[in-house]
């Protein structure tokens, strides 16, 4: 009696299945956050109710359970969440659905046979928010909002982990902000500031949403392109070098005209790491700079 | 009995056999029903006994994954009336393999998610049910029932990283219980201890015990 009064007052949600995966309690926050009461869903079959448990992950988790006694984890991180509820009572949460962690184990009768399975749920939602703030935090350039050569080494080591193994086209662009200590002595560090932020949002606002842009220190700048060959690369390249050159950055009443010199690699045979293809867009943005500036160069073999 | 075995920090030849039978029996009937979970035959290879000092257990598990350039780590504890720590131990490369092993029925691919959480995630969830499925069997055949705390992963990490040698009590006799495993598809291997101190020790002889005497 008293343990039933628990279950209900709890602020956890608490499921019980069968050995067929038929709901057989559903506790009443399951019923405050699902909007389904009790009597709707007790005696139905938890993957019909809820279709999106209909996958690998969740029918092995319950045979384990069933087969070993297991007790199986559910993060908010890989899973977000378990059953598909509004998350109503976080004001701008950009998450669709209440975060959840859940567990779920087994559940035994007096001869110690598995005779059904718990699954708890619990509402992450607010962790999950801050967490992705703090995330997000880390991975951006507090001057240019674009994001950071932090993030830059773990995106690029996974981007390039992926390409290798799908073998796909991938290609980067290391680009460089020409004469750009003459703007900082001519103009003031401000300026220089105001150049950084407008360069980082022309050339954001030009990328593809798969297409990720760095500020890779100073007045260096990395884009990695996806799915994307050495030609594709150049092209993205050669539209980047005009949208600057044609810019005109009004500061203090003072138009300032600056250009970029750009360094193209992709994914050779000469690609033993993301190392390696930094390394070739930089000697690539090296002769660019070398030619005289406001230009593209890609990296090839034959041309060191 | 020799004197040293009727201490209950200590098992006899006699007592050691014994598990050892029933390991075999229960790795047995792990691997069957694992591959109906996992959908993956999984080898377990004949589980080796042995006692010794806790202090004494990194630098055995070292021993034991010296050909291996890095490991990951999947530690969950255990308790019932027998209780203690499971350590499974992963070649390196294994959470990868194991991603392209569960996830392919999956949506995943190059639209999945950070590869390092999913790689995390992965090996936690094959060493719950590796676990799960090697210590719940044991505990059945010696009428025990357990329960477990959330594993925790270490991802591809150096030896010296991942296991620290500071944390054992110097008091304590560990009964490791290792056995090597390998999935059937996907290059995955490793292996598994079960370290269980010597408050167990004295359930698990009388266990054994009751054991035996089903068939006298």
């Amino acid at each position: 009696m008293i343990l039933n009064q628990i279950f209900d007052a709890i602020n956890l949600g608490i499921v019980i299945l069968d050995a067929d995966l038929k709901i057989q309690s559903w506790n009443r926050w399951m019923e405050i956050h699902s909007g389904i009461e009790a009597g709707d869903v007790v005696g139905k079959p938890a993957l019909e109710s809820f279709p999106n448990l209909d996958n690998p992950r969740f029918i092995r988790s319950c045979k384990s359970v069933f087969s070993f006694g297991n007790f199986c984890f559910f993060s908010q991180k890989l899973h977000g969440y378990l059953f598909p509820f509004k998350s109503s009572s976080y004001v701008g949460s950009e998450f669709k659905y209440m975060q959840q962690s859940c567990a779920m184990g087994p559940l035994r009768d007096e001869n110690n046979q598995i005779k059904c399975l718990f699954i708890y749920v619990q509402d992450v939602t607010e962790v999950a928010v801050y967490e992705r703030k703090l995330v997000e935090m880390s991975m951006r350039d507090g001057l240019t909002g674009i994001y950071n050569r932090r993030f830059m080494d773990t995106k690029l080591n996974e981007e390039y982990f992926r390409h290798t193994r799908y073998s796909r086209a991938f290609s980067i662009i290391m680009f460089d902000i020409d004469k750009f200590k003459k703007v900082n002595d001519e103009y003031g560090h401000q300026c220089g500031d105001f150049i950084l932020k407008s360069v980082s949002s022309r050339i954001s606002a030009s990328i593809r949403n798969i297409d990720f842009l760095f500020r890779y220190g100073g007045e260096e700048f990395c884009c990695i392109l996806p799915e994307t060959n050495l030609e594709g690369a150049e092209l993205v390249a050669e539209r980047f070098r005009t949208a600057i050159m044609e810019m005109e950055n009004n500061f203090n009443g003072d138009v300032i005209k600056i250009t970029i010199s750009l360094g193209v690699a992709d994914l050779t045979n000469d690609t033993a790491s993301p190392g390696d293809l930094i390394q070739h867009a930089d000697e690539a943005l090296y002769r660019a700079k070398r030619g005289g500036r406001n230009r593209v160069e890609s990296y090839s073999v034959n041309k060191k | 009995m020799d004197i040293e075995a009727q201490s209950t920090n200590h098992i006899t030849d006699e007592e050691l056999a014994i598990l050892q039978e029933i390991m075999n029996i229960a790795f047995g009937q792990s691997a069957s029903d694992l591959a109906e979970v996992i959908d993956t035959h999984v080898l377990l290879a004949v589980p080796f006994i042995k006692v010794m000092k806790v202090t004494e257990l990194p630098g055995y598990i070292k021993e034991q994954v010296k050909e291996y350039k890095q490991i990951s780590i999947v530690e969950q504890k255990f308790w019932g009336k027998f209780k203690g720590d499971a350590l499974l131990v992963f070649s390196s490369g294994s959470g990868k393999a194991l991603i392209n092993l569960l996830q392919s029925d999956d949506r995943r691919g190059m639209e999945a998610g950070p590869i390092d959480i999913l790689e995390r995630e992965t090996l936690m969830e094959v060493g719950n049910i590796l676990i799960g499925a090697c210590v719940g069997k044991l505990a059945e055949l010696l009428r025990d029932v357990v329960t477990y705390t959330p594993p925790l992963v270490m991802v591809e990490k150096e030896y010296e990283e991942a296991i620290s040698s500071g944390y054992y009590d110097h008091e304590k006799t560990a009964i490791v219980l290792k056995t090597d495993f390998r999935f059937e598809s996907g290059n995955v291997s490793g292996f598994l201890f079960l370290v269980t101190s010597n408050e167990s020790i004295k359930w698990l002889r009388d266990a054994l015990q009751r054991f035996i005497e089903q068939y006298e």
